[in-house]
């Protein structure tokens, strides 16, 4: 019977259960000093709008659809008959639409998201807007699909500062491939 | 002096020392959540001085006697809806009507006197003092 408590002793003095329960202790009691410091009360530093919602994903799915019609345009042909216009137009037209977009959707991250901390990290960052937006222009006033790869691969750099100035790894990636 | 008498208050002095401690660590807490108020930040507004989940302590009483100055970060009641809270920073304050111009640090993301106007003293709650614990 002794010897049988001596052991079941021995066994807790050598296993670590007095830290551990050390441990539970400082727990409770950090738990408790939070519980006091945690503040009662909360200031509202928000904004009305739907604000602080951007994502490069806007101006690549523009941009995607710029391509794809750039490369449809390309694929037409030169024919002159009625149907093959009516087609060129229309591509012509939604290719001119969607740069548009483009340019207006990365404008907004260029004015609205980015702030002058984000600059002094990346300083060629005003410089890869304007050529951007130039790009987005080339785009509408020629067809060559080289301009919309161009493009989708100035986007990426973007979206890979973007995700990176909010410390998060969000791969690139296309919906057209 | 009587002997028993004199060993009974030296064997009381350290319950009277502890007691009148206590006390006095009571009091200072008591004069102190009267005074200051322990806030959380919510929003973007004030980045990049203040940001998301930063813990502040707010002085209730910095405007009883004097008006906030330019620069001041402050909590006041939205004027358009006065159970909310909000956190910005005084832009100007108008001479001898002492209405209150605010603004957020980031102003991409705040709602402020742009929106709704000058507040008035009666909306002003607090001025921010200390930052106790950092968000990031």
């Amino acid at each position: 019977m002794l010897n049988s408590q001596l052991a079941t002793e021995l066994y807790w003095s050598l296993n670590d259960t007095p830290k551990s329960t050390r441990l539970k202790e400082k727990c409770t009691l950090m738990n408790l000093l939070t519980s006091l410091l945690r503040p009662t009360r909360e200031a509202s530093a928000h904004c009305d709008g739907p604000c602080g919602v951007y994502d490069p994903a806007q101006a690549r799915i523009a941009a995607e659809a710029v391509l794809s019609m750039e490369k449809k345009i390309a694929a037409l042909g030169d024919g002159q008959d009625l149907a093959t216009i009516n087609s060129r137009t229309r591509f012509i037209e939604i290719k001119e639409q969607q740069a548009e977009i483009a340019k207006h959707d990365l404008n907004v991250l260029w004015t609205d998201y980015f702030k002058p901390e984000h600059l002094e990290k990346y300083p060629d960052l005003g410089d890869k807007f304007w050529k951007i937006a130039k790009l987005c222009s080339k785009n509408k006033t020629e067809q060559d699909p080289a301009n919309g790869e161009a493009l989708l691969k100035a986007i990426e750099e973007i979206h890979n500062i973007f995700w990176a100035t909010k410390g998060r790894d969000v791969p690139f990636y296309l919906a057209n491939p | 002096m009587d002997e028993t008498r004199g060993n009974r208050l030296n064997r009381l002095a350290p319950v009277f020392l502890s007691a009148t401690a206590a006390g006095l660590a009571a009091a200072t807490v008591g004069v102190f959540e009267r005074r200051f108020s322990r806030y959380l930040v919510t929003g973007a507004s004030m980045e990049p001085a203040l940001h998301d989940g930063d813990w502040l302590i707010v002085d209730l009483k910095a405007y009883t006697k004097r008006l906030p100055e330019p620069g001041h970060v402050v909590v006041a009641r939205d004027p358009r809806e006065p159970t909310r809270e909000i956190i910005k920073r005084v832009e100007r304050i108008e001479p001898f009507t002492g209405l209150t111009w605010l603004a957020g640090d980031n102003q991409h993301e705040s709602t402020d006197s742009r929106h709704f106007g000058p507040v008035t003293r009666e909306h002003l709650i607090g001025q921010v003092r200390w930052r106790y614990w950092h968000a990031r």
